[in-house]
């Protein structure tokens, strides 16, 4: 229960840290951490405008996408703190649940019978399902590697004990990052900050929303930002600490994560559109590699 | 230990395939050359001194340093930048890449021999298999250059795979040949782009006359 | 006695043609009902209440008599083709009425006549185990469909692909039988489905099997023995094909099930095989899919995919099997045995709904709709639960038969060894790239279909169907949501029917308190988004909120039906990466340079299935154009043909002379 609290306190400043580091290497006045928030609650407090094209659907899928996220969140733990869902095969369901997010966003964009919503729909189709096999494979890895298939188990019994252990962490956490980067259409793969919708690809899609809807959206990406932030601290953390060491590792390498992605999005362009897709698939062929990896480990492959 | 480098050393080929700028394919070749220093550092040290500081030395200073400095220069001076389009679009590449990586592994599992290292073996083979469809899939001469390398870099992992004693003669003979043909074609490489104005391999059989 | 049963019936069935046309559609509903309750009630007893199989004596034949056997399996397949098949019926009433004013009685009653028949015969081809009889009952359920097929047989593409669809079957018929004649030759045992475990004892297994998988898989729907099935969908009327693909092309697996069922070593082979072609077939078909404009052509390559993840369920399976992975065998038939069920549920919803919009619109080109979730919202609706159900996104039952797949191939990547473990990683990268391809499928066609704007004048008189056209999308949905919601229900029939294959089934029970963790997580997911919805409306209710028009740049001149992205443009991009797969082509001319004011101009793209192209359309080609060249010999004049006759007389003395005859 205390896991989901502190991953939505750690989404709450998420953005806001982006920001200010990219604020500080920009030469810009840093705005306060929390502007974000002040944001969220502004949208929160407003009126909406819908266009006459839209439907029933489009009114629905903020609310819907936002469940899923937070559905997800239950699945999440924290060092010891245990999540409140675990079963076999949970990061399945993971990985659907936000699926079903992504359907109705897609749907959604399509309903507004905008050309530019519908651009950054069927972007974000495309790459979300190139990105899936990539959590797969790293999940299937970690469970090879562990021999356990829940979220809970999994980061219980993995021990950084061996080299390799700590090759399949490093290179984890690195393919984790960018499946986050992926998600939530940050850089090298979507610029949230153009100006042009023709090259956008999430924040397109939410043209047309507005007021409450808006925020549910806001909120739903900055909750996924701090879930597969969590994720990663969860490779990190070791479970022998005391807890209060474990919730402060948390933050902090949550706060890292956040800094990584600030720095990250300050030096780097973005990449060309049509290169999206061979970048994306990277991932998944880094995440074979640690799959080959854990084979090794589990005496699968002998190598002398 | 070494596994942790052989395991770099998978990753470094999915980037080649993934790259498509000439100045990354140099970088990758010097990271290339580090990790097989790492490589010597951590399991050659039984032999013999001598041979372990050549060994060390050719790898650091030679693989890491002096070749992908001097392709740097040819660079520089032809000013390429981005490979054109390769033969095979890349996402494709992406996936032909970890599949040889795939077999090579299962094939090193299979060789149950003492006589042989397979650690080495694994992505030795994938890295020759894999710089000969880098050759195929590139229309410029550097690129093929810079394919010749890759072959060369999974020689001496296999030479490494063999036995101890041999790195060092294998090594000794591929890297005579190899620093020549670099030389050769760099300086080729410098004519052909004289001449054309562009260093694209279909300008060679033009030459044939 | 049951054959007495079976002569009323036909004579029940047969008094169709002297029925008026009013009373031909009840007296078909009721034979269905009968025909439903009976079996059913079988099956019932065989499933639920009666371990072992079921026997019931049919009728004598040479000596011998061919009984009805219903065997856990067989009563998996009695209740699946009923629910559809009556569903079916149910959806025809609807569906056929505006062509009561274009066919004639004896029409009309003829298109029931074989609907009857191809309910009857998938029935029996379940029930049968004697080869003769099976494949006489696999023969009319062929024969019964094809003339479904060409309901429309005014239309000559439908005739066409008619008859396309005939040959292909027979060829499949025909693989069969040799499949079958060979294992009794070899073997001496009964010619019939139980004498093949001789055989394939004595024998690698491997060969035979393959026969009996090309001669089945045609009739699946594997890729590349699909090439019917794209064009069949589409021509049949909407409850035939909803028919057709929720449990028609399921008798091939059925087939290829059962036949498995008598193999019991050297399992490897197949089930890589059969792996290796199912995630194939899942790939191709849905990349194929995206790219179609045709809707029911869309579902039909869907379908293809579907036969995939059931068949990556099987080969799984049997590698589990194989290699001895108890956990891999019995998850991987249960998740590929509960999608057939989840398949026929879905498909046939999509179907029907499909055809809902093709009956108020007269058209099945999606670029040519838009916009109809304003005017048909029940249809919508439908659609939009078959397509997440389809896509495998939870809480539909679509995603339970992939969690089943999945939790399989996961729990036993530990015991596997390499070649399992490497095998495992192509399949479940497979089966998650094909998660997304169906999410992409189908938010377009969904999309296109029901949101936006209108794209042409054909969805202007649309409106919604009657209400008794929509009860079968009623049962089907609720169906739907319950095997969604309540997925442990289901766990202990389907342990009967893996028991057939693997013996031990402690891992299905083993997974139910996953499964009603999946439930209540489901349940939880329902509950918040109820939450947020209410959140959302409380606060909308003290705000202001405004009608616009769409976000334009601040251009708002733009005529909207061409302004919104079409289904071309929403598969570009996966177009590109797969244009070597999916064969597009693009028809449209370029301006001139001289052309001061351009005229208007058309804009096609095409796919072209390459599958179809290299295996049916080229060497057919081929071979006619061959035939044209031998028909020069074909003169017309009567002297020539008596020639022809004087040299073959001539050259068979002649061989015989040498003795080589």
């Amino acid at each position: 229960m205390i896991s989901i609290l502190l991953i939505a306190i750690a989404a709450l400043f998420f953005t806001g840290i982006i920001n200010k580091v990219k604020a500080k290497i920009g030469g810009r006045k840093m705005p306060s951490v929390f502007q974000p928030v002040y944001d969220l609650i502004r949208l929160f407090k407003k009126g909406a405008v819908y266009s006459n094209t839209t439907s029933i659907i489009f009114k629905i899928a903020p609310s819907v996408y936002l469940a899923s996220v937070f559905t997800a969140m239950l699945f999440i733990p924290i060092g010891n703190l245990h999540s409140l869902l675990s079963f076999h095969g949970d990061f399945v369901f993971f990985t659907y649940l936000l699926g079903i997010g992504k359907f109705m966003m897609i749907i959604a964009a399509m309903d507004t019978g905008s050309g530019f919503e519908g651009m950054g729909a069927n972007r974000e189709a495309l790459y979300s399902l190139l990105v899936e096999p990539a959590f797969f494979i790293l999940a299937g890895s970690v469970a090879l590697f562990t021999n356990n298939i829940s979220f809970q188990e999994l980061f219980l019994h993995l021990h950084m004990s061996s080299n390799l252990s700590i090759i399949i962490g490093i290179a984890a956490i690195y393919v984790l990052m960018y499946i986050a980067i992926v998600e939530n259409s940050r850089l090298p793969v979507d610029d949230p900050k153009t100006h042009l919708e023709l090259t956008m690809v999430h924040e397109v899609m939410v043209l047309d929303n507005s007021g409450f809807d808006l925020a549910l959206i806001h909120l739903a990406s900055w909750f996924k930002f701090s879930i597969y932030g969590a994720i990663i601290s969860n490779f990190l953390i070791q479970v022998q600490w005391p807890v209060y060491v474990q919730i402060l590792s948390f933050f902090f390498i949550q706060a890292v994560f956040a800094f990584t992605i600030g720095i990250l999005e300050s030096f780097r362009a973005r990449n060309k559109m049509e290169k999206n897709p061979q970048w994306i698939i990277m991932l998944s062929a880094i995440a074979i590699v640690v799959f080959l990896t854990a084979l090794i480990i589990t005496n699968k492959i002998i190598l002398h | 230990m070494t596994d942790l480098f052989i395991t770099f050393y998978a990753i470094t080929l999915i980037y080649f395939a993934l790259s498509e700028r000439v100045k990354k394919f140099i970088w990758l070749l010097a990271i290339q050359g580090l990790i097989l220093f790492g490589v010597v550092f951590f399991s050659l040290h039984k032999i013999e001194l001598f041979d372990f500081i050549f060994i060390l030395v050719e790898t650091l200073l030679v693989k890491s340093i002096v070749v992908p400095w001097f392709l740097d220069e040819v660079r520089k001076r032809n000013h390429l930048k981005r490979e054109h389009q390769p033969y095979i679009p890349v996402f494709y590449s992406i996936i032909i890449v970890v599949i040889s990586l795939i077999v090579s592994f299962m094939l090193s599992d299979y060789l149950h021999n003492d006589q042989m290292h397979t650690q080495y073996f694994t992505v030795a083979f994938a890295s020759i298999i894999f710089g000969i469809y880098f050759i195929i899939i590139h229309k410029n001469i550097f690129s093929h250059v810079v394919g010749y390398l890759i072959i060369e870099n999974g020689i001496f992992l296999l030479s490494l795979a063999v036995g101890s004693a041999m790195p060092l003669m294998v090594n000794l003979a591929v890297l005579l040949d190899v620093f020549m043909g670099v030389l050769v074609l760099g300086i080729f490489i410098n004519r052909v782009g004289n001449t054309f104005k562009s260093v694209e391999a279909g300008n060679l059989s033009k030459l044939k006359d | 006695m049951d054959l007495l049963f079976f002569k009323i019936t036909i004579v029940l069935i047969v008094a169709l043609f002297v029925l008026p046309q009013r009373i031909q559609y009840f007296w078909s509903l009721l034979l269905h009902t009968a025909i439903l309750g009976i079996t059913s009630f079988w099956a019932i007893e065989s499933l639920f209440f009666y371990s072992g199989s079921l026997i019931l004596p049919f009728f004598p034949f040479w000596g011998n008599t061919i009984s009805l056997v219903i065997d856990p399996l067989s009563a998996f397949f009695l209740l699946v083709v009923n629910f559809t098949a009556f569903m079916g019926i149910l959806y025809a009433k609807g569906y056929l009425k505006p062509y009561y004013e274009t066919k004639n009685r004896s029409e009309t009653a003829f298109h029931f006549f074989n609907f009857l028949g191809l309910h009857l015969s998938m029935l029996l081809v379940v029930m049968l185990r004697d080869a003769v009889a099976f494949l006489i009952a696999w023969e009319l359920m062929s024969i019964s469909s094809f003339f479904l097929v060409i309901f429309e047989s005014e239309k000559k593409e439908t005739l066409r692909t008619g008859i396309r669809y005939l040959i292909q079957m027979h060829i499949g018929v025909v693989l069969l039988m040799v499949a079958f004649i060979l294992a009794f030759v070899g073997s001496g045992a009964a010619f019939s489905f139980d004498g093949l475990s001789m055989y394939f004892a004595a024998h690698n297994p491997f060969w035979l099997f393959l026969l009996f998988f090309i001669g089945f898989g045609i009739k699946a729907g594997f890729i590349p023995l699909h090439s019917w099935l794209p064009h069949a969908h589409p021509a049949a009327p909407s409850h035939v094909s909803g028919t057709m693909s929720g449990v028609m092309i399921k008798m091939g697996i059925y087939g290829i099930l059962r036949v498995l069922t008598t193999i019991h070593h050297d399992l490897f082979g197949i089930g890589l095989f059969i792996l290796i072609i199912s995630l194939v077939s899942g790939l191709i078909g849905i990349s194929l899919a995206i790219v179609q404009h045709d809707v029911k052509k869309i579902l039909a390559y869907s379908s293809i995919e579907n036969i995939g993840i059931i068949g990556i369920g099987i080969g799984l399976g049997v590698i589990g099997l194989a290699m001895n992975i108890p956990v891999l065998a019995v998850l991987g038939f249960a998740g590929g045995i509960l999608h057939i069920l989840n398949h026929s549920l879905f498909k046939s919803l999509l179907f029907f709904t499909a055809g809902n919009v093709y009956r108020q619109t007269h058209t099945r080109n999606i670029e040519q709709l838009g916009g109809l979730i304003k005017k048909m919202p029940k249809t919508a609706l439908f659609f939009l639960l078959g397509a997440m159900a389809i896509s495998g996104l939870p809480p539909f039952n679509g995603f339970i038969s992939e969690f089943l797949i999945y939790s399989g191939m996961f729990k036993s990547l530990q015991s596997g060894g390499l070649m399992t473990d490497i095998v495992i990683l192509f399949s479940f990268s497979g089966l998650a790239i094909i998660g997304g391809l169906a999410v992409f499928c189908f938010t377009k066609v969904f999309s296109i279909v029901f949101l936006g704007n209108p794209r042409s004048s054909k969805t202007e008189n649309a409106s919604e169907v009657e209400n008794p056209m929509l009860i079968p999308d009623y049962l089907i949905s609720a169906f739907i949501i319950f095997i969604g919601f309540a997925p442990a229900l289901f766990m202990k029939p389907l342990a009967e029917i893996v028991h057939l294959f693997t013996g031990n089934t402690d891992f299905i029970f083993q997974i139910v308190p996953t499964l009603n963790k999946i439930s209540l997580s489901s349940g939880i997911f329902i509950a918040v988004i109820v939450i947020f919805w209410m959140l959302r409306n409380w606060q909308q209710k003290r705000q202001k909120v405004e009608q616009s028009a769409t976000w334009g740049c601040g251009y708002s001149g733009a005529n909207p039906a061409i302004h919104q992205y079409t289904a071309t443009s929403y598969a570009e991009n996966f177009r590109q990466l797969s244009a070597k797969i999916v064969n597009v082509k693009k028809d449209f001319e370029l301006f001139e340079e001289t052309e001061i004011f351009p005229g208007e101009r058309t804009f096609e793209t095409r796919s072209s299935d390459i599958f179809e192209d290299q295996i049916i359309t080229k060497p057919s080609g081929k071979l006619l154009s061959l035939f044209e060249k031998i028909a020069v010999l074909q003169t017309g004049k009567i002297q020539h043909y008596l020639l022809y006759a004087l040299v073959f007389l001539l050259a068979i003395s002649v061989f015989a002379l040498l003795n080589w005859i």
